[in-house]
């Protein structure tokens, strides 16, 4: 049984062309392969300690 | 790729050419992402848009330089209704590679059709103003609102999905279940309007259960993917059943034929037969009045024929006693009273005219006497010759002419010539005459012998 209520949470508003710019602004361009980036630039300094 | 360690381009290397770090891993999270690319594109294919969707965000977590599957993401935004997001996507990708990127061109024939773009995002808006409405309970402003976002844009998937639910809601199932259809039509394998769809036919179901008694006359089996569905009390007909159901039928469709169809076909040809009698007799009659009309026109020219052949003929006539007559008027004038008298005796006088009559009257009295005279002497002379028959033919001109010519002389020379002629029949009447005019003359004595001895 479909719970209305529920439902309708899962439901967003859409982007408006007006906010378009704060859209692409806030795009989270994290990928994998930053993060091993990142994790091999941890390592690398916590070795070189 | 870049290289973590040193920043340089390495491309495709398992070692960075300049640090010589090892690459390996970026290489397979590089390959990783070109394979849920793949995914993506080929639900893209068969419009699993939603799972095109979760493939392709799944594609740049692993490789945001994955370009490709950005500007595929972007593309499927849009057929979602998602523009603004496919916008993001597009810019983003071309912000990554700016020559040679598709997403240019997107991007293009997006702002160059402004007109588009206001009206996605006019439905956006409402879409959101629809949402707006559902959470604060006025759900029929929102279909109201939902049912002119959908008009204008026919792709947004979540507009079919939320107006879906509202109809749920409100207990509308057949149409929840015709905007499901209508969201099914644009992504196919979506979670939501699968979901959705499942509570539709859930409650139909329950509503209208099957009212099918159960029939305990038929089973039902599986022979491979087919179901067979047959009587449980299944006879096979006899053949004397069959033959007799055969005679019976053609018993029944001869009588049918014999007591229906044919009597109905013989009053039609009947009908047939009669009305062309009578259009038959409809012409005949009219021909018959056509011939009595051409026949009163026949006799009417023939009646004019006739008038015109009797005119021609007077006139002919008329023409032949003019020619006569100057025939006369030229043999006078040349001293020819015999070829002027016989002229003068052929004209008709009733076809001239008074003066042609006055004409006639002036040149016969001239020739007349003459004309006598010449006659006279011309048929005494063929009697003294001997010439009887031309004798006969003057004298007799002479006798009409002038019966007591010269004392009875024509008409007892006349006489004379037909008893030589051996005619006394002919010769008696002239006898008679000279004895009746001139009686105690020896003609008269003479003729009397003649006569009586003729008795």
């Amino acid at each position: 049984m479909i719970n209305f209520e529920k439902e309708l949470k899962n439901f967003k508003p859409s982007p408006e062309v007006e906010d378009a710019e704060s859209v692409i602004q806030n795009h989270d361009l994290t990928d994998v392969t930053d993060i091993i980036t990142e994790v091999l630039r941890e390592v690398r300094e916590n070795a070189g300690r | 790729m870049i290289c973590y360690k040193c920043g340089e381009e390495a491309l495709d290397a398992v070692k960075c050419p300049a640090c010589g770090a090892d690459l390996s891993i970026f290489r397979t999270v590089k390959s990783l992402s070109n394979v849920y690319y793949n995914v993506g594109l080929e639900q893209a294919g068969v419009r699993n848009l939603s799972g095109a969707v979760v493939s392709l965000k799944n594609s740049l977590k692993l490789n945001k330089y994955n370009i490709e599957a950005r500007n595929l993401l972007g593309l499927v935004y849009c057929e979602m209704g998602e523009v603004v997001s496919a916008l993001s996507e597009w810019v983003i990708s071309r912000s990554y590679q700016p020559e040679e990127n598709v997403a240019s061109r997107y991007l293009d024939t997006i702002q160059q059709n402004r007109g588009y773009l206001d009206s996605v995002n006019q439905t956006i808006k409402k879409f959101n103003l629809a949402l707006h409405y559902c959470r604060q309970d006025s759900r029929d402003l929102a279909v109201i609102q939902l049912k002119k976002v959908l008009s204008q844009n026919p792709k947004l998937v979540k507009g079919y999905q939320l107006l879906a639910l509202l109809y749920l809601q409100e207990g509308k199932l057949e149409q929840a279940k015709k905007t499901l259809r209508g969201a099914g039509k644009i992504d196919t394998d979506n979670t939501t309007t699968l979901r959705y769809l499942k509570e539709v036919n859930a409650r139909l179901k329950e509503k209208s259960p099957s009212k099918k008694p159960k029939d305990d006359d038929l089973i039902s089996y599986q022979s491979g993917n087919e179901t067979i569905i047959m009587p449980k009390r299944f006879k096979e007909s006899s053949i004397g059943s069959s033959l007799l159901y055969i005679v019976l039928g053609l018993v029944v469709g001869t009588a049918v034929t014999a007591f229906l169809i044919v009597p109905n076909i013989r009053n039609k040809a009947k009908e047939e037969a009669s009305k062309q009698v009578l259009e038959a007799s409809d012409t005949i009659v009219t021909n018959n009045q056509t011939i009595k009309e051409l026949e009163g026109q026949i006799e009417d020219l023939e009646g004019q024929l006739k008038d015109e052949k009797d005119n021609n003929v007077k006139v002919k006539e008329q023409i032949s006693s003019y020619e006569t007559l100057l025939k006369a008027y030229v043999s006078y004038h040349e001293n020819d009273i015999t070829a002027a008298g016989a002229a003068l005796d052929k004209v008709r006088t009733k076809y001239l005219s008074a003066d042609a009559k006055a004409i006639f009257q002036g040149i016969d009295e001239e020739v007349q006497g003459q004309y006598l005279d010449a006659l006279y002497e011309e048929g005494y002379s063929d009697y003294q010759k001997g010439h009887y028959e031309d004798a006969i033919k003057n004298l007799k001109k002479v006798f009409k002419e002038q019966e007591d010519y010269n004392e009875g002389s024509a008409a007892y020379y006349l006489a004379q010539s037909y008893r030589h002629n051996g005619d006394l029949k002919s010769a008696k009447p002239y006898y008679q005459y000279v004895i009746d005019n001139y009686p105690n003359t020896q003609r008269a004595l003479t003729a009397q012998n003649y006569v009586n001895a003729q008795e």
